[in-house]
C-alpha cells in the first residue's frame, strides 16, 4: 500500500477491521455445512447432554440446575449434575437465551445451542489476533486470525451443532493467554487481575484449564531459569496465582482440588519459588555481589528442592492426591492400555498418526517450526511463552488425537508469524518509504526489544547471526530480480488458495457429519438421508413406559436421555468404571448369565448399534472388544479377552470365530434373525456388510429377551427384556389355545388353577385379560 | 544481616572448596535449542507415539491376485492408523518443507552475492514445493477420494 494516502494509520486500523470481519463471517459460514445439508440439529453424543442439562437451567432457572439431581442417568445410582458438570457452556448460552428474550427475540434455546460454537469461532480468531500481535506484529495477527477461523483441526470441535465445551474453551484458553502476555509485558496488576477472571472462566468451561494452570507457571520456571526474573514478572504471577486459584475453587466441579490434586501442584510450587527469588533479589540488594553470586544460586536451588520435596512428601502422606488417570496417561503413554481401558477406549484418546497432523492442519504443520525458528532466533519474554506453549501442545497433541485441539492455536499463531515475515521479505519494496513502513508496523514489538532483550542478544544470538540482522536492517538495492519475488509471492499465494480448498474439503466431508444422521451416497451421486437413530429413540419414547430402564453400551447414554428421554444405565460421562463394566458383562456373557445381570439392574429394554446392513463401521460389534476388556477389569475371573479371539488370534465374527463371541449377547442381539436376510441377489444370506464376511452363528433363538423394535435399516436394534413369568411358560400355539378353553372344565385346568393368585391376571398374548379371569 | 549471615562460622570453619560450574552446563544457543526443538517435533508429527503404543508393522504386506505377497508403504482409508515407515517419510517431508521456509529466509543475508542467493532461493523453495506435492500424492494414496466430489 503507498503511503500517500493522507492517514495511514486509518487505513491499517480499517484493514484490520475488515480482515477480522471477513475471518469471522468465513469462519461461522463454513462451519454452517451440516446445518444446510441437514437440518439445525445437535451433534454426535456429549453435545446432547450439554442441550440438554442447558435446556433444564432455561426452564428452571440456575440454582435448580446447580441443585439438579438426575435420576434418570446412571441408574441406579443417579447423577448429581450441578457438581459434576463445567456450567460454562450452559451459562453462556442461557445468558445469550436470557438477553435475546429480554430484547423481545424470541430465538428457541436449541438454535442457539447449535449456533453457539461457530460464533465463538469468530471471537476466538480475535482473541488469536491480539496474541499474536503481542508476540510479533500486527500483519502476522492478522494471517493467524485468519488461519483460525478455517483451519480444520479446530473446525472440528466447532462446527454447528457441535455444542460442546471446546468449542468456547478455545476461545477463553486464547484470551487467557493474550491476557497474560499482556500483564508479563506491562506488569500492572489490572491487566493480570484480567487474566485471572479469564481464567475463571476457562475453568468454568472446560477440564482443560489444567493447561493454562499449568503453561504459565512453566512459563514463569522457565524465565526465572533464564535469569529473565523481572518485577513485571513478580506482580503479574502472584496477583494471577492467588486471584486465580481462588476463581477456580468457585466452581463447585472443581472444588478444592487446586489445592490438592498434584495437577496443580506445579502453580504453587512456581509461586513459592517467585517469592523466594523476591526475597533473594531483596537481599541482593543487601549484600555484597560477590558473597550474592553464591547465596543467590545456592539459595535457589535449596529451595526449588525444598519445595519439590514438600510436594512429594504431602502427596507420599495423602494430602495431595496423585495424578488422576486421564493426566497420567499423558505422561506414561502404555499407562492407559493396560490400566484403565475406558480411557483409551475412546477413539479421540488414541495417540495421533501422522495423517492427523497434516489433515488438521495441512501446509501450516510446515510453516510451524519456522515460525518457531523466527521466535526462537529473537526470544523476549512473551515468545518464551509462546514455544513452551508450543512444544509443550505438539507433544500433548502427537499422545491424544483429541488435543490436536490445543495445538492448532499455536500452529496458527506460528504460521501466521512465518507467513508474515515471509511476505515482509518478498513483497516489500527495497527503497526507503517502504522501510519507513516497516519501521511504522513493527513499532509496537521493536520498543519492547529493546527494553527486554538488551540482555539476551548478547547472549543468545552468534555475533555472525546479530551481524546478519543489522545488514538486514541497513541492506539497500542490492535486491533480488522482480521476477523471482513475483514467482514465490505467486507460488506461496498458490499453497495458501490450497490451504482455504484443503480446509473447505475437510469441513464439509469429514467434520460436518451430525452421527445422528447419517447421509449415504448413491451410485449416481443421489443422497440418502439415514434417520434410524432418531427413529429409534422416538420409537423408545412413544411406546415404552415414561420410567422404563434402557441398557446400551455407553457411547449412546446421553443420546438416548436427550431424545427418547428414558431411564439410562450408563452414559458418556464415564464416571464409574465398575457400573460400564457390569454393563459389559452383560453383553459379553452369554444369554442366562447376562439375564441374572440385567434383572438386578432392573433392565427392561437394551438397545445395540448395528451396522452389518448398511455397512455402518461405527457400531457396537466393533465397539465389542472394548466391553469385553472394560469387563476384564473389572471381572477377572469371568470374562476372558483370549476367549473371543479365534484360534489364530483374530477377531472375527464368521464360522471361524470363537464359540464364546459367537453366543454372548451382544452378538445375538445384533445378528438376531440376521441369518435370514438376504441384502442382495448376489450376496449370501447373514453377509455383514462392516466385517464382510458371512456371520457364523446364523440360527439361534432368544430365550429371555424378545426384539422390540428394528429401525429401517437395522441401525438401531431394541430388545425387551422379558420378565420371569414370561419365558419359564411353554408357549403355546395358537391352535392349541383353542383346545384348551373348551377343556376348561377339565382336570388338568382345574389344577393349574390351584396355584393361582386369585386377582392376579396371567397374561396370554391375543387373548383378552378378563377372558381368563 | 552481616552478623546473622557469618553466625554460623564462629563455630565452623569454613574448608577450603573449589566448586566450579562445570563447563558444559550453560544456556544452549538459540540453533541448538531449535534443533532440538525440530527433531522432536520430526518425531512427534511423524506418530512415533502412536508407533511406541500401537507398535504397527514397519511396512504392511498384502496379497496380491496371484498370491505373492507385497509391500504396502501406506495404510490406506486409515485415518487414524499408520505404519511406521509412512509416519517418518511424512514427519521428513513436513520439516523438509519448514527447512524450506527457513531457507527462503536466509537469502536474505547481504552478504551472500547473488548467485548464492538465487541458489539459495531455488533450494528452499523446491524443498517446499516438493514437501507440498508430495504430502499431497500421500494423502491421495490415504484418502483416494481427497480433494474430489
Amino acid at each position: 500500500m503507498k503511503t500517500t494516502v493522507s492517514n495511514p494509520s486509518g487505513w491499517k486500523s480499517l484493514i484490520t477491521f475488515t480482515v477480522l470481519l471477513l475471518a469471522w463471517l468465513s469462519g461461522f459460514s463454513s462451519r454452517l455445512f451440516a446445518v444446510i445439508r441437514f437440518e439445525s440439529i445437535i451433534h454426535e453424543f456429549d453435545p446432547w447432554f450439554n442441550y440438554r442439562a442447558t435446556a433444564y437451567m432455561v426452564q428452571h432457572g440456575f440454582y435448580q440446575f446447580l441443585n439438579w439431581f438426575d435420576e434418570r442417568a446412571w441408574y441406579p445410582l443417579g447423577r448429581i449434575v450441578g457438581g459434576t458438570v463445567y456450567p460454562g457452556l450452559m451459562i453462556t448460552s442461557g445468558g445469550i437465551h436470557y438477553v435475546l428474550h429480554a430484547l423481545n427475540i424470541p430465538v428457541h434455546i436449541r438454535d442457539i445451542c447449535v449456533f453457539l460454537a461457530p460464533v465463538f469461532s469468530g471471537l476466538t480468531a480475535i482473541s488469536t489476533y491480539l496474541l499474536t500481535k503481542e508476540l510479533w506484529s500486527a500483519g502476522a495477527g492478522l494471517f493467524a486470525a485468519c488461519f483460525i477461523a478455517i483451519v480444520p483441526g479446530y473446525i472440528s470441535r466447532s462446527v454447528a451443532g457441535s455444542y460442546d465445551n471446546e468449542g468456547i474453551a478455545i476461545f477463553a484458553l486464547q484470551y487467557t493467554y493474550y491476557l497474560w502476555v499482556k500483564s508479563v509485558k506491562t506488569g500492572s496488576i489490572f491487566w493480570s487481575c484480567l487474566t485471572a477472571l479469564s481464567y475463571f472462566y476457562m475453568v468454568s468451561a472446560w477440564g482443560g484449564y489444567v493447561f493454562i494452570i499449568n503453561l504459565i507457571p512453566l512459563h514463569v520456571f522457565v524465565l526465572l531459569l533464564m535469569g529473565r526474573y523481572s518485577n513485571r514478572l513478580f506482580t503479574s504471577y502472584t496477583t494471577f496465582y492467588i486471584l486465580g486459584l481462588l476463581f477456580s475453587m468457585q466452581i463447585p466441579f472443581v472444588g478444592f482440588q487446586p489445592i490438592r490434586t498434584s495437577e496443580h501442584m506445579a502453580a504453587s510450587g512456581v509461586f513459592a519459588l517467585v517469592l523466594v527469588v523476591a526475597v533473594l533479589k531483596y537481599m541482593q540488594s543487601v549484600l555484597s555481589k560477590a558473597e550474592f553470586k553464591y547465596f543467590f544460586t545456592f539459595a535457589a536451588v535449596a529451595a526449588a528442592a525444598f519445595v519439590f520435596l514438600t510436594v512429594v512428601i504431602l502427596t507420599y502422606l495423602g494430602f495431595i492426591a496423585p495424578w488422576s488417570g486421564r493426566f497420567y496417561s499423558l505422561w506414561d503413554t502404555g499407562y492407559a492400555k493396560i490400566h484403565i481401558p475406558i480411557i483409551a477406549s475412546v477413539s479421540e484418546h488414541q495417540p495421533t498418526t501422522w495423517f492427523s497432523f497434516f489433515f488438521d492442519l495441512h501446509i501450516l504443520v510446515t510453516t510451524f517450526p519456522v515460525g518457531l525458528w523466527y521466535c526462537i532466533k529473537d526470544i523476549n519474554d512473551e515468545r518464551v511463552f509462546v514455544v513452551l506453549y508450543a512444544i509443550s501442545a505438539v507433544y500433548f497433541a502427537g499422545v491424544m488425537v483429541r488435543l490436536m485441539l490445543t495445538l492448532t492455536p499455536v500452529v496458527c499463531m506460528l504460521a501466521g508469524v512465518a507467513f508474515s515475515r515471509l511476505f515482509e521479505l518478498f513483497l516489500k519494496e527495497e527503497d526507503g518509504p517502504a522501510a519507513a513502513a516497516a519501521a511504522n508496523a513493527g513499532d509496537s514489538d521493536s520498543d519492547t526489544e529493546a527494553s527486554g532483550d538488551h540482555k539476551s542478544r548478547n547472549m543468545y544470538d552468534k555475533a555472525g547471526k546479530l551481524r546478519k540482522m543489522k545488514h538486514e536492517q541497513q541492506r539497500d538495492n542490492e535486491g533480488l530480480g522482480m521476477n523471482i519475488r513475483t514467482i514465490v509471492i505467486v507460488a506461496v499465494m498458490m499453497m495458501l488458495m490450497m490451504f482455504a480448498v484443503h480446509c473447505t474439503w475437510v469441513t464439509s466431508n469429514s467434520y460436518s457429519s451430525p452421527s445422528i444422521v447419517l447421509a449415504s451416497y448413491g451410485q449416481d451421486g443421489s443422497r440418502q438421508i439415514l434417520d434410524d437413530f432418531r427413529e429409534a429413540y422416538h420409537w423408545l419414547s412413544h411406546n415404552t413406559d415414561s420410567d422404563a430402564r434402557v441398557m446400551s453400551w455407553w457411547d449412546y447414554g446421553y443420546q438416548i436421555a436427550g431424545m427418547a428421554n428414558r431411564t439410562t444405565l450408563v452414559d458418556n460421562n464415564t464416571w464409574n468404571n465398575s457400573h460400564i463394566a457390569l454393563v459389559g458383562k452383560a453383553m459379553s456373557s452369554k444369554e442366562e448369565d447376562a439375564y441374572k445381570i440385567m434383572v438386578s439392574l432392573d433392565v427392561d429394554y437394551v438397545l445395540v448399534i448395528f451396522g452389518g446392513v448398511i455397512g455402518y463401521s461405527g457400531d457396537d460389534i466393533n465397539k465389542f472388544l472394548w466391553m469385553v476388556r472394560i469387563a476384564e477389569g473389572e471381572h477377572p475371573k469371568d470374562i476372558h479377552e483370549s476367549d473371543y479371539f479365534s484360534e489364530r488370534g483374530e477377531f472375527r465374527v464368521d464360522a471361524e470365530g470363537s464359540q464364546t463371541l459367537l453366543n454372548c449377547l451382544m452378538y445375538k442381539l445384533c445378528y438376531y434373525r440376521f441369518g435370514e436376510l438376504k441384502l442382495d441377489y448376489r450376496s449370501p444370506a447373514g453377509f455383514d456388510r462392516v466385517r464382510n464376511v458371512i456371520i457364523g452363528n446364523k440360527n439361534f433363538d432368544l430365550k429371555y429377551l424378545e426384539e422390540a423394535y428394528t429401525t429401517e435399516h437395522w441401525l438401531v436394534r431394541i430388545y425387551r427384556v422379558k420378565k420371569e413369568s414370561e419365558f419359564n411358560r411353554p408357549r403355546i400355539p395358537v391352535a392349541d389355545r383353542s383346545v384348551r378353553i373348551a377343556d376348561l372344565t377339565s382336570k388338568k385346568a382345574r389344577q393349574r388353577k390351584k396355584g393361582s393368585i386369585k386377582s392376579k391376571p396371567t397374561v396370554v398374548k391375543g387373548r383378552k385379560p378378563a377372558a381368563k379371569l | 544481616m552481616e552478623y546473622l549471615y557469618s553466625l554460623p562460622f564462629l563455630v565452623l570453619e569454613v574448608p577450603h572448596l573449589r566448586i566450579k560450574k562445570p563447563s558444559w552446563l550453560q544456556q544452549p544457543s538459540a540453533m541448538v535449542m531449535y534443533s532440538l526443538v525440530l527433531f522432536s517435533y520430526f518425531l512427534v508429527t511423524g506418530g512415533i507415539i502412536y508407533d511406541v503404543i500401537i507398535e504397527p508393522p514397519s511396512v504392511g504386506s498384502t496379497t496380491d491376485e496371484h498370491g505373492h505377497s507385497r509391500p504396502v508403504a501406506f495404510m490406506p482409508y486409515r485415518v487414524n492408523g499408520q505404519y511406521i515407515m509412512e509416519g517418518l517419510a511424512s514427519a521428513f517431508l513436513f520439516s523438509l518443507g519448514g527447512l524450506g521456509f527457513v531457507v527462503l529466509d536466509q537469502t536474505h543475508g547481504a552478504t551472500t552475492p547473488k548467485l548464492n542467493r538465487i541458489l539459495l532461493i531455488a533450494v528452499g523453495f523446491l524443498f517446499i514445493l516438493v514437501s507440498f506435492f508430495t504430502c499431497w500424492i500421500f494423502m491421495r494414496m490415504k484418502l483416494p477420494g481427497y480433494l474430489r466430489t
